[in-house]
């Protein structure tokens, strides 16, 4: 995770061999990723956050080349993407032309490449974002089933909930520097005294009040709702609660959650901004 | 064999080429629309090898230099890098696959030459392959452009720049017999051959021999292609 430039596409892309580090050397199955980058490649699979293809080739011809490109047999990339067409809910559309496909079947079919070969490293780059919702839960599904056979995943992503609920260690880049690293568990009890306070509302409302609160740290707009980090003080909620009504806030819901990720982002991005300052 | 789905870069690129019918179509038509008719008329023959000549070249030279640019800027030429494929061997495929298309879109407008000026069938022969290889020359000049640039626009700005001194060494419209420095540059030259073998079919006399035509030609080309699969590397690594 990491705002914006923090450096995650460019880590995926060293770690995919598109790019020599400045220094440094990684492994992948015991294979020096630098000296024999094409063996590396081999194992690796990997979703660009923008993935193209050949428009004028159907999804299935895409899927094909890549799969062959991999190495693999012709019964055996027949039957994967078979597989992985229906998985996906795409073979009702393999045979159609990719430029006729929705940014989200093209976000499906670049999974399908990624993951048609067998990769013992998945390198996923934004990859869910895009997919509808029951396409998302089958991503989530597949990524589970996946770690559980062994594969290695590197999922570059901003997306708070997925990287909560799919990876095992998270790791914050800020400038290309990595600033903390830990299970989700872990980093959200490191920040302790944080409240989360999630407050729907009926009508948007101007939110500078809210913010002189006393212990608010940050006041996110989501759509007419807010959400408000702050300070873990008696009575804390009461101040908000008040900021948001004196704003003209009218509240048809309330929510006082622990810290999530996104909090821990919120603390990280800003120690760093403050650190630089 | 099979080629769609495609399991090789060139298989892919042939069957791309097949799919696009309205493109298929213009391609096919427009060297015959431009040979067809000069090779008819009565203009002096040397300048009839020119036009054929100059055509090949333009052909070649943007064929490989446009796709290549284009599927880099798309960035799938990227992601096609990053599969166990070795860059040389995609280039290799590029070149081999591009000059066979285009050789394919112009041996109609070769045959109809060959029809109205008809000649012995050696020199027809070896015109038909000095063709082929400056085809080769020509998207090996395409490929070693696009190392430099991502842009189709840029290509043909390049394309003018190398290929203007090729065409005056190769003696298509001046420099008709070269001699010192400029006879020794000629002699390295593909499209040399093809304009020699070109106007021996319209009746010139020529003091190349068809089995020059066949040889030198094709060293030079091994040694070219050669040169420019070792860019592949730097070709396919992104453009940051």
């Amino acid at each position: 995770m990491g705002p914006n430039g923090s450096g995650k596409s460019t880590l995926l892309r060293v770690l995919s061999t598109a790019l020599r580090p400045d220094s440094g050397a990684f492994r992948v199955g015991g294979t020096d990723s630098l000296k024999s980058p094409r063996v590396v490649r081999a194992q690796t699979g990997l979703m660009v956050d923008r993935p193209t293809h050949y428009g004028d080739l159907s999804g299935w011809a895409n899927a094909y080349f890549f799969a062959r490109a991999y190495g693999m047999a012709e019964e055996k990339a027949e039957a994967s993407l078979t597989e992985l067409f229906d998985y996906f809910d795409l073979a009702e559309y393999r045979d159609d032309k990719v430029k006729t496909y929705s940014y989200g079947m093209g976000k499906k079919l670049a999974l399908i490449e990624a993951l048609a070969h067998g990769p013992r490293l998945l390198l996923l780059d934004e990859a869910s974002l895009g997919l509808d919702y029951t396409s998302q839960l089958a991503y989530q599904r597949k990524i589970r089933d996946l770690k559980e056979s062994g594969v290695a995943i590197l999922l570059g992503s901003n997306q708070v909930d997925e990287v909560e609920s799919l990876c095992d260690r998270v790791a914050f880049l800020h400038r290309g520097r990595l600033i903390q690293e830990g299970s989700p568990e872990e980093l959200i009890s490191s920040i302790k005294g944080v409240r989360r306070i999630e407050a729907a509302l009926r009508n948007p409302v101007g939110y500078g009040a809210v913010e002189e609160v006393p212990g608010v740290a940050r006041v996110v707009p989501e759509g007419r709702n807010l959400v408000v980090h702050c300070e873990d003080r008696p009575g804390i909620v009461a101040d908000v609660v008040a900021g948001v009504v004196n704003a003209g806030g009218d509240i048809t819901d309330l929510a006082v959650r622990r810290p999530n990720l996104e909090d821990v982002y919120v603390k990280l991005t800003g120690e760093a901004l403050l650190n630089e300052g | 064999m099979k080629v769609n789905p495609p399991d090789a870069y060139w298989k892919k690129d042939v069957t791309l080429f097949f799919s696009r019918r309205f493109a298929l179509v213009i391609k096919m038509v427009y060297p015959l629309a431009i040979i067809g008719p000069v090779a008819a008329s009565g203009i002096p023959e040397q300048y009839k090898a020119a036009v054929i000549g100059i055509v090949a070249i333009m052909a070649g030279t943007f064929g490989s230099g446009e796709s290549l640019t284009s599927d880099l800027n798309d960035g799938i030429l990227g992601r096609v890098a990053l599969t166990p494929i070795r860059p040389q061997r995609i280039v290799f495929e590029v070149l081999a696959v591009n000059a066979l298309l285009d050789f394919l879109q112009l041996l109609p407008a070769l045959l109809v030459a060959y029809l109205f000026n008809l000649a012995p069938a050696v020199w027809m022969l070896a015109a038909t392959f000095a063709v082929f290889t400056t085809l080769v020359a020509a998207n090996c000049i395409g490929v070693f452009i696009a190392n430099f640039t991502t842009s189709p626009a840029d290509v043909l700005l390049y394309a003018t720049a190398i290929l203007f001194p090729l065409i005056y060494v190769s003696g298509f419209f001046r420099n008709q017999d070269p001699s010192g420095l400029s006879a020794a540059l000629r002699d390295f030259v593909p499209f040399a051959y093809m304009n020699d073998a070109l106007k021996a079919v319209f009746g010139l006399a020529t003091p190349t021999t068809p089995l020059e035509v066949f040889v030198y030609p094709t060293l030079i080309c091994v040694v070219v292609i050669f040169a420019v699969c070792l860019t592949g590397p730097k070709l396919l690594s992104p453009r940051m």
